[in-house]
């Protein structure tokens, strides 16, 4: 079955170490879109369905938590599973992040084995 | 609160956990280091009641390296990703250091990283209390990692 991932992150080398430590832990994803921010991505949501959002929080313009809010306000997207990948672990910024509806986190640095412990079940 | 420590532990899980290389920290500077040359600089502010500001400075050969493991793949000139990935290592850095600080009772933010990189240029520090500036070397070279903080309430 094709599976189509966006990865939200404003660098542009996380999301090029995200994308690899995909390929690296051994899920198999068809397409990788990518956006450099919140507003970003629901652009990219408006018109692309994708089966996982892997999402940084601390980003300019829209951040991490405002996507998660706007998303969850959208019918059509409200339902695809957010993982955080963030710097920002800590337990009331992941908890509000919970509470908008983020299914999992994986903080920054991370290995491949820990992208696969939390996305293995998703995808 | 032992800034050395919580900047050691900090560079060193980034290195190992997602590049790969081995790091060896010197003894801190006695005195900051303001002027840079050839160099690329990652900084992020950091607020709340122990704000202040974290920095990573490379000389562009060290920077290249940092980038060249980080994308793996060969980088041999200052573009857009080696930019972005100093950029990066200052903002997992303040990460790891917010988690540090805030087992300690102070709560930090992180703001967006910026970059700086140029034949000479001057990064100034507020005025605070507590500091360090720590050395570090990896095979091509040595990088700076500074931390600066109010003194926590």
């Amino acid at each position: 079955m094709s599976k189509k991932v966006l990865i939200v992150d404003d660098s542009s080398t996380m999301r090029k170490i995200v994308t690899r430590s995909l390929r690296q832990a051994g899920i198999e994803i068809d397409q990788i879109l990518e956006a450099g921010d919140g507003q970003q991505a629901l652009d990219i949501l408006a018109g692309e369905q994708v089966d996982m959002i892997l999402s940084d929080i601390n980003m300019p313009t829209m951040d991490g938590l405002e996507f998660l809010r706007q998303k969850s306000a959208k019918d059509a997207i409200k339902n695809i599973p957010v993982v955080m990948i963030t710097t920002e672990a800590g337990a009331d910024i992941l908890g509000e992040a919970k509470s908008l509806g983020a299914v999992g986190a994986i903080k920054k640095p991370f290995t491949p084995d820990m992208i696969q412990q939390v996305l293995g079940k998703f995808l | 609160m032992d800034l050395s420590q919580i900047i050691k532990d900090a560079t060193t899980e980034i290195f190992e956990t997602m590049l790969m290389m081995e790091v060896n920290p010197a003894a801190p500077l006695d005195q900051r280091a303001q002027k840079f040359t050839d160099s690329v600089s990652g900084i992020i502010g950091l607020g709340g009641a122990g704000g202040g500001m974290l920095a990573i400075h490379a000389p562009i050969r060290v920077a290249q390296n940092i980038t060249s493991n980080f994308l793996g793949m060969d980088v041999d000139e200052v573009n857009e990703d080696v930019l972005d990935a100093i950029g990066e290592m200052a903002n997992m850095l303040a990460g790891n250091v917010k988690r540090d600080i805030a087992k300690l009772g102070s709560d930090l933010t992180l703001a967006i990283p910026s970059t700086i990189s140029g034949p000479e240029y001057k990064v100034d520090c507020p005025s605070t209390s507590l500091g360090v500036s720590l050395p570090f070397s990896i095979d091509a070279g040595t990088f700076l990692v500074e931390l600066h903080l109010q003194k926590a309430s």
